[in-house]
């Protein structure tokens, strides 16, 4: 792909220091996220996928290497990236809209407040919930509280959507429900973000991606780039009907427990 | 049991009855006791009637079955069979009568108190919330200011009173001082622990909608610590209190500590049982109003 890169992760090292014991979560990582891509980070539990995430939204520095955001250093947190975490992505003690509103507020402070509010009804609106809008996040379903936190990414109209595990503690049913809505949402934009969503679900990552980093634990690197290139708009149905679908899914399943085969004494695993 | 008898309903009739229908000597005002019980027992139906949590209900009533009982005994000891010497302990009557009596004075007393208590304790809140707050937020000053709060906290503010009455001009001056002095520390490290117990992934959260110091401490760091701050606010109101009450009691000419104080030296045992009452009264309508400021406060917690 010869697409300009938004995010360029050069041969990166992250070393945390952890009260005088230091600790490699992530060894050599380097790939690229192509401008307008939906790229998935995939990989068991401590292979480092929240660590890149962090070090994408800015909360971190690389303790080697450098990750440059449209061919800059990143330096710190940027109203360019907005994040979806796994939890406590909301303030608690604001409302749904007045979550959304702050978020909006701060990436256009020149905006008068009736216009933000209006931002924040019309987005609050797309993710369905207009009716919720005053309600606090503990008055809201886990569901309804990532649909919060993905109004309010989509609020700040920022070019790079940071998503970390958004939908891992949502039961299946909603799941599914979240995944469709941020698959129509990615896929009706004309000026299309750039999304960085790390999961461990395969079906997941397959549905959603457009290519997807196979990570590797221990320390954590780089297992194999796994381009999706299935017709979009997508849906999961005729999706698995897809020639390559089943392929691709156990190229990455081969891989992800491969790995995991490793770390529990390299015995057979049956899927 | 049906609704409508339960103990405290039998506790109040026995009690109703001895006060009514026992001959007493005179002087012993049953009917200002019988006034007493009546009202308590009115507020009590109105609440059975239309409170909606009957847990909370049921409680009342157990916690007004031991009211009863313990009326129904002083009256019958302080009142009726006279064992109780009446000038150390005045019957129920009598304090029921004293206490409408000296409403004025003793209103007098709360507004003299008042002034006293609000400004010492108001004070401390605007200063240990914000410095709190700051200190909490930066790692460095909070670490320096540990060992002053370790050592200088468990100092029991009362010991501060003669001393500072002796150092400052007024005795309005030393009383607000020590009140100031009683709450900070609380209010002041609860504050401060409250800023690290704000989970760090709401913080990561603000740093990426990239909240300048200013907006972190007031949206993010202050309400996360709110049940922190309120923790902090309400043992510095307990100890406010309590400094209140001891220095106008050691140094006072007003208020609600020295009207104790004073019927005490002359032995006028009724109204020090009244003034004692209202003290009661004043904190449980405090508390009251506190309880409700910090349930507003965490109205977002489920
Ligand atoms: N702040 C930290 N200090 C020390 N170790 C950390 C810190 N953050 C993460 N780690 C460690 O780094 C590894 C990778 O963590 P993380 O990036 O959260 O993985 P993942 O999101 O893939 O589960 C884990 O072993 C974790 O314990
Ligand atoms: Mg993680």
């Amino acid at each position: 792909m010869d697409s300009v890169l938004k995010l360029d992760v050069q041969r990166i090292d992250m070393t945390y220091d952890d009260g005088g014991k230091s600790f490699t979560a992530l060894s050599d990582v380097s790939f690229a996220v192509e401008k307008g891509l939906f790229v998935s980070i995939l990989g068991p539990s401590g292979c480092g996928k929240s660590t890149i995430l962090n070090l994408f939204a800015g909360l971190v520095s690389p303790t080697g290497g450098r990750i440059l955001l449209d061919g800059e250093p990143i330096s710190g947190a940027g109203l360019d990236r907005s994040v979806v975490f796994q939890h406590y992505s909301l303030f608690p003690w604001m409302s749904a809209r007045r979550n959304v509103e702050l978020a909006a507020k701060q990436a256009f402070p020149e905006k008068s407040s009736a216009e933000i509010s209006g931002i924040a009804s019309g987005f609050l609106e797309i993710v369905g919930l207009a009716d919720f809008a005053d309600k606090f996040p503990s008055e809201l379903s886990g569901g309804m509280q990532q649909r919060v936190s993905i109004a309010r990414a989509l609020a700040m109209d920022s070019e790079v959507l940071l998503m970390d595990e958004p939908f891992g503690a949502i039961d299946t049913k909603n799941r599914v429900a979240l995944q469709d809505l941020l698959l129509s949402l990615c896929e009706r934009g004309a000026e299309k973000k750039t999304v960085v969503f790390v999961t461990h679900d395969i079906d997941e990552a397959i549905l959603l991606s457009d290519k997807i980093i196979v990570m590797a634990s221990g320390p954590g690197r780089v297992q194999a780039e796994i381009s999706v290139g299935f017709k979009r708009p997508r849906d999961r149905v005729s999706l698995v009907k897809e020639e390559g679908y089943v392929s691709i899914r156990n190229r990455i399943v081969s891989l992800f427990y491969a790995d995991i085969a490793d770390k529990i004494g390299g015995g057979e695993v049956v899927i | 049991m049906p609704r409508f008898l339960r103990p405290a309903d039998i506790a109040f009739a026995a009690a109703i009855a001895v006060t009514l229908f026992y001959p007493s000597a005179g002087g012993m005002l049953s009917g200002h006791a019988a006034g007493l019980l009546i009202l308590v027992q009115a507020v009590f139906i109105v609440r059975r009637i239309f409170g909606k949590d009957r847990e909370a209900v049921v409680a009342s009533g157990d916690a007004l079955f031991v009211v009863y009982v313990f009326l129904f005994s002083w009256e019958l000891a302080a009142a009726k069979l006279n064992v109780l010497d009446s000038f150390l302990y005045p019957s129920p009557g009598v304090v029921v009568k004293t206490f409408i009596d000296e409403i004025p004075a003793l209103l007098k007393g709360l507004l003299s108190s008042l002034r006293l208590l609000l400004g010492g304790y108001l004070l401390a809140v605007a200063v240990a919330v914000p410095a709190g707050l700051y200190f909490g937020y930066k790692r460095r000053l909070k670490l320096a200011s540990k060992p002053f709060a370790k050592v200088l906290g468990p100092i029991p503010p009362l010991v501060y009173i003669p001393y500072a009455i002796a150092i400052l001009p007024t005795f309005r001056a030393a009383s607000i001082f020590i009140i100031f002095i009683g709450a900070l520390w609380p209010i002041f490290i609860n504050t401060m622990n409250g800023v690290s117990d704000v989970d760090k992934r709401v913080i990561d959260t603000a740093k990426t909608l990239k909240l300048n110091d200013r907006q972190m401490i007031l949206w993010v760091i202050l309400p996360g610590s709110v049940s922190s701050i309120m923790s902090g606010a309400n043992i510095g109101l307990s100890f406010s209190f309590i400094l209140l009450t001891s220095a106008e009691m050691i140094g006072g000419t007003s208020g609600m500590g020295w009207y104790v104080k004073y019927f005490s030296d002359f032995a006028n045992y009724p109204k020090v049982i009244v003034g004692i009452v209202f003290i009661g009264i004043v904190v449980t309508i405090v508390t009251f109003f506190f309880d409700s400021l910090e349930r507003y406060l965490l109205r977002w917690r489920k």
